[in-house]
């Protein structure tokens, strides 16, 4: 929490002793299209310690919300699998448990929010309610007990006049609240995960830094293990203290936040911030990157990113390990030319 | 181009107090109608070949102000000339003609496309419509246009749905070309697509923007697409402009209160600039009640009593920059401001 911690809060520290709040170990997520399985989601490794960021980034497409969908276990039944790894959240394998098992894990250990609060919000309850809603399930507090809990999470988000809104409708809200109201949800019972799906992404940019400085601040507070997706890289720069970088499903660069941005080295992390108008400097020629990224069925054998990399070898129809670049081992980049 | 063509240094499109108030009904189970001041005086101009970014957050006007250009909704009050020709005024065989020369690029081209209609309809009608080419010429036309924007001349059999996001505003940007306009509204055409493809479409339109020495008026929320594409800027609040000026030095020094607040919200990839968050509260008001006086100034940090009371104009403050706020009333009253401590680094808290 770079940012913030000059502002607000004492400098987050990440013990390496600690166990991590998250554990993912080669993720393998699947989806059928036509009747033919293919991996949208291949061999991704990381943990997430407490009071940590790490950052998904990576264009639409990429797998990064795929990964997420896997780790609450809500890839939907017959189209999407996991076809292979582990998910360990606070040391109990999500991955071997049962639909139940999975159930009392999601809002109890792990809170997801999402990138459209109204369409994850019930349009027709008051928000104190569906606030409440998640105490009484997993819980099994009274009405009341759950009501009065629900006020002091939205003071924790700090929707102003919170008592007021307790019966309001989410139509009632501003979008920027919206976002707080859910998360208030995911943080109801106070988890040790929190996955944020393009939490800012529809928000107007002044709103963006509020949230994204609430989320800051409630991590401290709240001990979180957070995992951002966001396909913006300011938004990495900002609050992340490690990145991954995705492409094809694939983890193309894992590394701190400042290694990063010092030395994009793939390829990909490399195009996307030269593809990216920036505020804060002269505007300099944009370089795009030619070609989309092929579809599933289409995906290159060997590295997926050949098709449009300029630094392409014959080697790369054989697919590159995810290697540390010299002196610099938690800097590792998936690449035969940069990190053979 | 059948009409006069504008003589150089005149702008080709002067808006001059452009006003427009939604009617909307708001409550239950008795509705009450109240007004919404979409466009509260709003003035700009457009040189040939020039692209003016409108930048603002979401409900401040922007994209009212291209609809209301446009005619595509009518305004209450004020003056748009285009090349001379009052649109306000224009009776429907001239707004004809000048809708040939004043186009409309959408976020989202899937919604702006005939899902049932060929690329090549979708881009031939037009054409067709007004009377630009007949039979197989027309078809020799969509080719060239589809080759402009860097299409295969195949796409022209395909339906909208064949193409990916960035293909389909691609063909939106075909069909605003179609007519050979001199000025195209942009409203958020780049808002939708991932970064890679938002930097080719961004590449597109300023070689268009040479080649046919296109005028814009570029809609955006992102300062950073605004900064590359735009040679001026005017940022909105709440239906008002409250800075406008040239593009290198309005993002440099932003000297309106809120421009600086915009710009210190707006996240850069480099973690040694981390955007300045704070856990300021305060949102835009509602443009259905908004405050008396100047609009921004329940967020401001500079608010005087003055602020609060009377509505600061949009005035020139160092030469080719204006903004509205009476922090610049007094002269020197800019390099007061801009004393102050780099805003990137400034907190700006109430």
């Amino acid at each position: 929490m770079t940012a913030l911690a000059e502002a607000t809060a004492p400098a987050a520290t990440v013990s390496a002793s600690e166990p991590a709040a998250i554990t993912v170990e080669g993720l393998t997520a699947s989806i059928r299209i036509a009747g033919r399985w293919f991996d949208a989601v291949r061999d991704v490794s990381f943990e997430v310690r407490r009071r940590e960021t790490l950052a998904l980034v990576g264009e639409s497409g990429c797998g990064k919300s795929l990964t997420a969908l896997s780790i609450m276990g809500l890839l939907p039944a017959g189209i999407g699998r996991i076809s292979a790894g582990r998910i360990v959240v606070d040391a109990v394998d999500m991955t071997a448990a049962d639909e139940a098992g999975k159930q009392a894990m999601r809002g109890e250990r792990i809170g997801m929010i999402f990138q459209e609060p109204m369409t994850s919000l019930n349009p027709v309850l008051p928000v104190g309610f569906q606030i409440a809603e998640a105490l009484v399930e997993h819980r099994g507090m009274g009405r009341r007990q759950a009501q009065a809990r629900a006020l002091e999470l939205m003071e924790l988000v700090r929707i102003p006049s919170a008592a007021q809104r307790l019966d309001a409708y989410p139509h009632q809200f501003s979008g920027g609240m919206r976002q707080r109201v859910m998360i208030a949800i995911a943080l109801a019972c106070s988890p040790k995960v929190l996955i944020a799906d393009e939490p800012t992404t529809a928000l107007d940019v002044t709103i963006q830094a509020q949230v994204l400085a609430l989320l800051a601040d409630l991590q401290v507070r709240e001990g979180l293990a957070v995992l951002l997706i966001t396909h913006n890289l300011g938004v990495v720069a900002s609050v992340a203290d490690r990145v991954m970088v995705m492409y094809g499903g694939d983890v193309v660069e894992s590394a701190p936040v400042k290694a990063f941005f010092a030395r994009p080295t793939h390829p990909y992390s490399e195009a996307l911030l030269a593809a990216m108008p920036r505020v804060d400097r002269p505007s300099e020629a944009l370089a795009p990157i030619p070609g989309q990224v092929p579809t599933l069925p289409d995906m290159p054998s060997g590295c997926r990113y050949q098709s449009r990399c300029p630094l392409r070898i014959e080697k790369c129809a054989e697919r590159p390990p995810l290697n540390p670049l010299p002196g610099a081992p938690e800097h590792r980049v998936r690449c035969w030319v940069r990190a053979p | 181009m059948t009409a006069t063509a504008p003589t150089t240094g005149e702008p080709l499109l002067v808006v001059r107090d452009l006003a427009k108030t939604f009617k909307a009904k708001r409550g239950w189970p008795v509705p009450k109608t109240v007004a919404v001041r979409a466009l509260d005086g709003v003035s700009f101009s457009v040189a040939p070949g020039e692209a003016l970014g409108i930048v603002g957050e979401s409900g401040c006007g922007k994209s009212t102000v291209a609809r209301a250009c446009l005619r595509l909704i009518e305004p209450d009050a004020g003056i748009v000339r285009f090349a001379g020709v009052d649109v306000a005024s224009a009776g429907s065989a001239e707004l004809r003609s000048l809708r040939r020369r004043l186009q409309i690029v959408f976020q989202d081209p899937a919604s702006a496309l005939d899902p049932r209609q060929r690329i090549a309809d979708a881009l031939g009608e037009p054409i067709r419509v007004h009377g630009i080419a007949k039979g197989q010429e027309v078809a020799r036309s969509v080719a060239r246009l589809l080759d402009e924007v860097g299409l295969p001349p195949s796409a022209a059999r395909r339906y909208p749905h064949e193409f990916s996001g960035g293909q389909r505003q691609r063909i939106g940007i075909a069909r605003a070309l179609a007519l050979g306009p001199d000025l195209i509204f942009a409203d958020e055409p780049v808002s939708a697509l991932d970064v890679s493809v938002q930097a080719q479409i961004l590449v597109l339109l300023e070689e268009l923007r040479q080649r046919r020495r296109l005028a814009f008026v570029f809609i955006s929320h992102d300062l950073g697409v605004v900064r590359h594409f735009c040679q001026r800027v005017a940022v909105m609040y709440l239906g008002r402009i409250v800075e406008e000026g040239p593009v290198p030095a309005i993002f440099e020094e932003p000297l309106h209160p809120y421009t600086r607040l915009l710009k210190a919200s707006s996240p850069v990839p480099d973690p040694e600039r981390a955007v300045a968050m704070n856990l300021q509260e305060g949102e835009p008001p509602s443009p259905v009640d908004p405050p008396p006086g100047c609009h921004f100034h329940p967020r401001c940090p500079f608010a005087m009593d003055r602020c609060r009371a009377i509505a600061p104009a949009l005035q020139e403050v160092v030469a080719g920059r204006r903004v509205a706020c009476h922090l610049f009333d007094q002269p020197g009253a800019a390099i007061l401001a801009s004393g102050q401590e780099k805003p990137e680094s400034s907190r700006i808290s109430p």
